[in-house]
C-alpha cells in the first residue's frame, strides 16, 4: 500500500522476483530474515525501504506469511502459489481465523483459543469457520486429552500424537481390539526368542541349530514342545526396533507403527506381568514360554473354568467364601449374617468336599 | 495382633485345641490385659482351682505370659497372643520337619508342641516316641495319637531304652542344630514388656550407670538393654552341632552321599525316612546324648524362616525349569542354615521405608559340593549366544566366572545327552552351572537371588526384605485379580510402579479404554484398595479447577487384608464347629473308646459314609485354615 508512485510497476516486478528467487533457492519451509533476502542479491543496493516495500506486496498477495523471529525480528516465510490462491478468495476476517489455525500446525486450536486470539465475535467466527470448513481449507480434530473441546486444524495436516493420542486411538476412542491383537501378537513373537526350544530326539540335528539361531521358526504344531531358558546374560532377546519391524511386517497394523507406540505397548505388557524388560527396556524377555502363550491366547474366547491356570496361583483368601462374600462386613456369630447360617459356605463345603477325596 | 478378629481367632484356636476352660481364661486375659489371679477369677466366674490348674496348664504352652515384680508379691498373668495363634501353624511346621527330617523327627516335635515344653528325660521316658523308634520307617499314624503322651509318663520301659536313645537323642540334635528348637530360659515366660522394663530397672540400679545422666543415660540403658534382652531370651541350641554353617548330620549324610552310587541319586538331600536309619546311626555312634536336664521348646521364629524360605522356592519353581529351582533349594537351604529370625524389627516396615537385608552369603564352592551331582545343570538352559557363528567371535558375555574359556561347543553337545563324564571330573565346570543357574534367578523377572564378589570368592545371597515385599504383593495382586479382574491388576502395577497419578495419564499407560478404566477404579476404591487424592489448583476447590490423583497404598491395603483374613480363619473354625454341632450324636458315637479305630467292625455302611464325608469337610476347613494363615504369615511375619 506504500508502494504508490512511480516505481509502483517495478516493487511488483521486484517482489515477484524475489519470490522466484526464494522458492528456487531455499526449502518451502525456510525462515527469511532482512539479510537472507538481502543476500538474494535482487534488491539493487540493498535498499532497504525497497524490502519492506516489496516484502509487503508479497504478504499483501498472501505469497508471503509474516512471521516475528528471534529477538523480534521481522521474519517472513514463502507460501506456495497455489496456497496463496486460496487465501486471496478469503475474506479479511476468514484469513484471519485461517492464519490463527494454521500457527498451531498439526497440534489443532480450541474454538475458544480462535476466538481470544482474533477478538471476532462468536458468530462471525461460527461463520467464517463453516466456510473455510466447507471449502475444506480446514477440518475439525477431536483430542483426546479435551474430548469435549472442538479443535480446528488445517485440512491437510495430520493430528499429532498429543491429540490422538498415538497409535491405540482411532477416532479418539482408545482401540481394544487393535490393541489385543498387536500386544498377543508381540507377546507371542517376543516369547519365541526369549526360549530355547529342545528339538524332540527324533528331529534331526541341523533342524535344532537352525531353530536355535532364532532366524528359523518352527511352524509345526506339535504338542510335545519343551522350551529351556536362556541363561543370564544372553543377548539374543527382541529389542524395540526389531519388534516394531516385526509388527510393520506382520500386515496386522493398517498404520505402521513407530517405536513410541511399540514402546508404549511394550511397557503394557510389562504391566501385565507378560513380559519383563531387561537393561532399562533395551531387551525384552517373555515370562512363559511360546507353547503356553498360544495356548492361553487359544483359550480366552470360550471363557472355559481351567482358564484360571495361567492367573496368578490362588490364595486363601480367593477361596474362601469369606473372601468374595457381599456381606463379609456384616457377619457375626449369632448375627442376622453369621457363620452357622452362611449360604456360602454351605455351597462351598457341598463344592469342594467331594473333590478332596 | 490384637485387633478383635485376631482375638476372635486366637480364643478360637486355644479352645479347639484345648477346651473350654482355657478358652475362657484367654479370652478374659485379652479383654482385661493384665489379671491377678484374684481378679481373674472373679471375671471368669469359675472356682480358683480350676483357674489355677489350668493356669499352670496354659503357662507350660505358653499360652499365659506371668510376671511377679519384685516389690510386690503379686504375680499378674497376660495372654501370649502370639503363641496361641502358632496353634494354627503346627500342621505346617510338623509337615516340613517331616520332609526335612524325616518322620520320626516330626513325631519328636510334634510330642514337644503337645507338652508346650518338655523336658529331655520326660520325652526319654515317653512310650510314643519309643514305640515310633521300632517302626521309624513304618506305618504313617496320625498326630491325633498323641493323646496318650501325659499318662505315658509314669511307666518306664528299660526293654527299649537303648534303642529308643539311640533315635530320640540323635533326632532332638539334628532338631537343635536346625534351630527348630530351642532351650526354654526364665525370660520366656514373661512378655516383652515386662522383660525389657525388668532389664531396665536391673540396668538402673547397676553400678556403671550412678554417674551417668541425661541422654547418655539413656542411650546406654537402650543399649544394653538390647544385649541382656537378647542373653537371657537366648535359647540357641545350635552351637557345636553347627559346623561351617551346616548341621552336623546333614554334613556327614553329604559325605556318604557323595561316594555312594545311585541310591542316593533318588533320596533327598538331607535325611530321608527311607534307609536313613542305619546312616543315621552310624553317624551319631559317637556322640553323647542330649543333656537330659534340658528343657526344650519349638522355635517359631526359626520355622518361620523354613517355611519363608519354602515360599520362595515355589516363586522359583513357578516359572524357572525344575533344576534351577533345585540349585535355588540348595541355597535356601545352606541360607536357612544360618538364619534366625525373619526380620530385625518387630513390625514389617513400610513400603519404600525398608532397607534392605540380605541374608547370609554362601560361596558357590560350597553350594557346588552339596548339589547332587546327578542333577543335570547343562542340559536344562539354552545356549548363550546368540547365533554360533556370531559366539565364536566375542567374549561370551557372563563368562567373568570361574570358568572363562568354557567352550561353547561343550555346550552343544552336553545339551541333550545325558552325559555326565565330565561334569564330574570337572568341579569348575559344575560351579559355572550353578552360577548360571543362580544368574538366572538374579536376573528379571525372578529377581530372587543375588551375586556378591566377597574378596574373589563367588558368593549367592537373598535379598529378604525385597522378597518378602514381593510375597507380599502377590498375595495382594492375587485378591485383586481374583475380585477385579485382570484389567485391575494392570491398573495397581501402574500405580505402584508410577505412584500417583490422574487418570488421563493412568490410561495412557494401561492402555485401557476410559469407560472400563473408570469402572475399575470406582469398583477398586468401594472396595479400598485404590484410593483418591485431591490436588485444588486454587482455594476455592472448585471440582473443576482440581486435579484428581489416584493412587494404590499397599501398606495400608496389607493391613486391612490381614484382619479379613484373621476374620476368614475364625469364620471357618466356627463353621466348622457348626458343622461339627449338627453331626454331634454320630460324631461322638465314632469317637467312643471302642469304635475308635474299629470303625469297619462297629460302624454300619451308611455312617462309614457319612464319616467319609465328615472327614472330607473337617479336612477342607482346617485345610482353608492352613491356607490362610500362609496368607497370614506373608502379611505379618514375612
Amino acid at each position: 500500500m506504500a508502494s504508490a508512485g512511480p516505481s509502483g510497476g517495478s516493487v511488483t516486478e521486484l517482489a515477484s522476483r524475489l519470490y522466484d528467487a526464494c522458492l528456487s533457492k531455499f526449502p518451502i519451509d525456510h525462515l527469511f530474515y532482512q539479510q537472507d533476502l538481502l543476500g538474494l542479491e535482487i534488491l539493487p543496493k540493498s535498499d532497504l525501504a525497497l524490502l519492506l516495500q516489496c516484502t509487503q506486496s508479497l504478504v499483501d498477495q498472501k505469497l508471503f506469511r509474516l512471521l516475528q523471529g528471534k529477538n523480534d525480528r521481522l521474519a517472513w516465510k514463502i507460501i506456495p502459489r497455489e496456497d496463496a490462491e486460496k487465501l486471496q478468495n478469503l475474506s479479511p476476517d476468514e484469513s484471519l481465523v485461517y492464519n490463527v489455525i494454521h500457527s498451531t500446525g498439526r497440534s489443532g486450536i480450541w474454538v475458544r483459543a480462535i476466538v481470544n486470539r482474533t477478538n471476532l465475535h462468536k458468530s462471525i467466527l461460527d461463520r467464517c469457520l463453516k466456510s473455510l470448513e466447507g471449502k475444506n481449507y480446514i477440518k475439525s480434530v477431536h483430542n483426546v486429552k479435551f474430548p469435549s473441546r472442538k479443535m480446528y486444524m488445517l485440512a491437510g495436516l495430520a493430528p499429532s500424537e498429543d491429540v490422538t493420542g498415538g497409535a491405540w486411538f482411532t477416532d479418539g476412542v482408545l482401540d481394544e481390539n487393535f490393541i489385543n491383537v498387536v500386544s498377543g501378537f508381540i507377546e507371542f513373537t517376543v516369547s519365541r526368542k526369549s526360549w530355547h526350544e529342545v528339538p524332540a530326539s527324533n528331529r534331526s540335528r541341523n533342524k535344532r541349530l537352525k531353530t536355535m539361531d532364532g532366524s528359523v521358526n518352527v511352524k509345526k504344531e506339535s504338542a510335545q514342545k519343551e522350551y529351556l531358558p536362556y541363561p543370564a546374560g544372553y543377548k539374543g532377546y527382541p529389542t524395540v526396533p526389531m519388534l516394531t519391524t516385526a509388527v510393520n511386517q506382520s500386515g496386522i497394523t493398517p498404520v505402521r507403527l513407530g517405536e513410541e507406540s511399540v514402546t508404549q505397548l511394550l511397557e503394557m505388557l510389562c504391566y501385565d506381568n507378560k513380559l519383563v524388560s531387561l537393561n532399562n527396556g533395551e531387551l525384552y524377555k517373555s515370562v512363559k514360554n511360546p507353547e503356553d502363550v498360544k495356548a492361553r491366547q487359544a483359550r480366552k474366547p470360550d471363557e472355559d473354568p481351567s482358564a484360571t491356570d495361567d492367573r496368578l496361583v490362588r490364595n486363601g483368601m480367593t477361596e474362601v467364601p469369606c473372601g468374595q462374600c457381599p456381606v463379609f462386613n456384616l457377619c457375626v456369630p449369632g448375627g442376622a449374617v453369621s457363620p452357622e447360617n452362611c449360604e456360602y459356605f454351605e455351597t462351598w463345603i457341598h463344592e469342594k468336599s467331594p473333590l478332596t477325596f | 495382633m490384637a485387633s478383635q478378629y485376631a482375638a476372635e481367632l486366637c480364643m478360637l484356636l486355644v479352645e479347639d485345641n484345648f477346651g473350654e476352660l482355657f478358652g475362657r481364661i484367654f479370652s478374659t486375659l485379652h479383654r482385661y490385659e493384665r489379671l491377678t489371679l484374684q481378679r481373674l477369677v472373679g471375671f471368669t466366674r469359675l472356682s480358683e482351682t480350676r483357674v489355677r490348674a489350668a493356669l499352670v496348664a496354659m503357662i507350660q504352652h505358653h499360652l499365659v505370659y506371668h510376671y511377679t515384680p519384685l516389690d510386690e508379691a503379686v504375680t499378674y498373668y497376660s495372654a501370649n497372643m502370639q503363641a496361641a495363634y502358632h496353634l494354627a501353624r503346627s500342621g505346617k511346621i510338623l509337615e516340613h520337619v517331616e520332609d526335612r527330617l524325616g518322620e520320626y523327627a516330626a513325631t519328636v516335635m510334634s510330642t514337644i508342641m503337645y507338652l508346650g515344653h518338655a523336658q529331655v528325660s520326660h520325652l526319654d521316658t515317653l512310650p510314643e516316641l519309643r514305640s515310633k523308634a521300632s517302626k521309624a520307617n513304618g506305618v504313617h499314624e496320625e498326630e491325633g495319637n498323641l493323646e496318650g503322651g501325659e499318662n505315658g509318663a509314669n511307666r518306664t520301659n528299660g526293654e527299649h531304652a537303648p534303642q529308643h536313645s539311640a533315635l530320640l537323642h540323635p533326632t532332638l540334635k539334628a532338631l537343635a542344630g536346625h534351630g527348630y528348637i530351642v532351650r526354654v530360659r526364665e525370660a520366656h515366660f514373661q512378655s516383652y514388656a515386662d522383660n525389657v522394663l525388668d532389664i531396665e530397672r536391673v540396668i538402673r540400679a547397676g553400678d556403671s550407670v550412678q554417674n551417668m545422666k541425661g541422654k547418655k543415660l539413656e542411650e546406654y540403658v537402650t543399649e544394653k538393654t538390647v544385649d541382656m534382652l537378647r542373653e537371657r531370651l537366648d535359647g540357641d541350641l545350635t552351637r557345636g552341632l553347627v559346623i561351617n554353617g551346616v548341621p552336623r548330620g546333614v554334613k556327614r549324610r553329604h559325605a556318604n552321599g557323595v561316594s555312594e552310587d545311585l541310591e542316593n541319586k533318588r533320596a533327598r538331600f538331607d535325611y530321608d525316612d527311607a534307609g536313613g536309619e542305619d546312616e543315621e546311626n552310624e553317624w551319631f555312634d559317637d556322640e553323647i546324648p542330649m543333656e537330659s536336664s534340658l528343657t526344650v521348646r519349638v522355635n517359631y521364629e526359626k520355622l518361620d524362616v523354613a517355611l519363608r524360605n519354602r515360599r520362595f522356592l515355589e516363586l522359583a519353581e513357578r516359572d524357572a525349569p525344575p533344576e534351577t529351582a533345585q540349585v535355588y533349594d540348595y541355597l535356601l537351604r545352606r541360607i536357612e542354615y544360618q538364619t534366625t529370625k525373619c526380620r530385625d524389627s518387630a513390625e514389617i516396615p513400610r513400603e519404600g521405608e525398608e532397607g534392605e537385608q540380605y541374608s547370609v552369603s554362601i560361596p558357590l564352592n560350597a553350594l557346588s559340593q552339596d548339589i547332587d551331582p546327578y542333577l543335570d545343570l547343562a542340559g536344562s538352559l539354552g545356549p548363550t549366544d546368540t547365533s554360533p557363528a556370531n559366539a565364536r567371535l566375542g567374549k561370551r558375555p557372563f563368562d567373568h566366572t570361574i570358568n572363562g574359556d568354557h567352550d561353547h561347543d561343550h555346550d552343544h553337545d552336553h545339551d541333550h545327552d545325558h552325559d555326565h563324564d565330565n561334569t564330574n571330573t570337572n568341579t569348575n565346570n559344575r560351579a559355572y552351572e550353578i552360577d548360571q543357574h543362580l544368574s538366572l534367578l538374579a536376573h528379571a523377572p525372578f529377581n530372587l537371588s543375588s551375586k556378591r564378589l566377597n574378596g574373589g570368592i563367588i558368593t549367592w545371597t537373598v535379598e529378604f526384605r525385597h522378597l518378602a515385599r514381593k510375597l507380599r504383593h502377590l498375595e495382594l495382586e492375587r485378591i485383586i485379580e481374583s475380585r477385579y479382574g485382570d484389567v485391575a491388576l494392570r491398573v495397581i502395577r501402574v500405580l505402584q510402579a508410577k505412584g500417583k497419578l490422574d487418570e488421563k495419564r493412568l490410561q495412557e499407560i494401561s492402555l485401557l479404554p476410559f469407560k472400563d478404566l473408570r469402572q475399575v477404579l470406582a469398583s477398586m476404591q468401594t472396595g479400598g484398595f485404590v484410593d483418591l487424592q485431591e490436588v485444588p489448583r486454587d482455594a476455592q476447590r472448585q471440582p473443576s479447577r482440581t486435579i484428581f490423583l489416584w493412587y494404590y497404598d499397599p501398606d495400608r491395603i496389607r493391613d486391612s487384608i490381614l484382619q479379613d483374613t484373621y476374620k476368614g480363619m475364625s469364620r471357618c473354625l466356627q463353621r466348622l464347629r457348626f458343622e461339627r454341632g449338627r453331626l454331634k450324636e454320630f460324631l461322638e458315637k465314632t469317637e467312643r473308646s471302642d469304635v475308635k479305630g474299629n470303625e469297619e467292625r462297629y460302624l454300619s455302611e451308611g455312617e462309614l459314609e457319612r464319616l467319609r464325608e465328615w472327614r472330607a469337610k473337617e479336612s477342607l476347613l482346617i485345610g482353608e485354615v492352613a491356607r490362610l494363615d500362609d496368607m497370614v504369615a506373608v502379611m505379618r511375619d514375612y
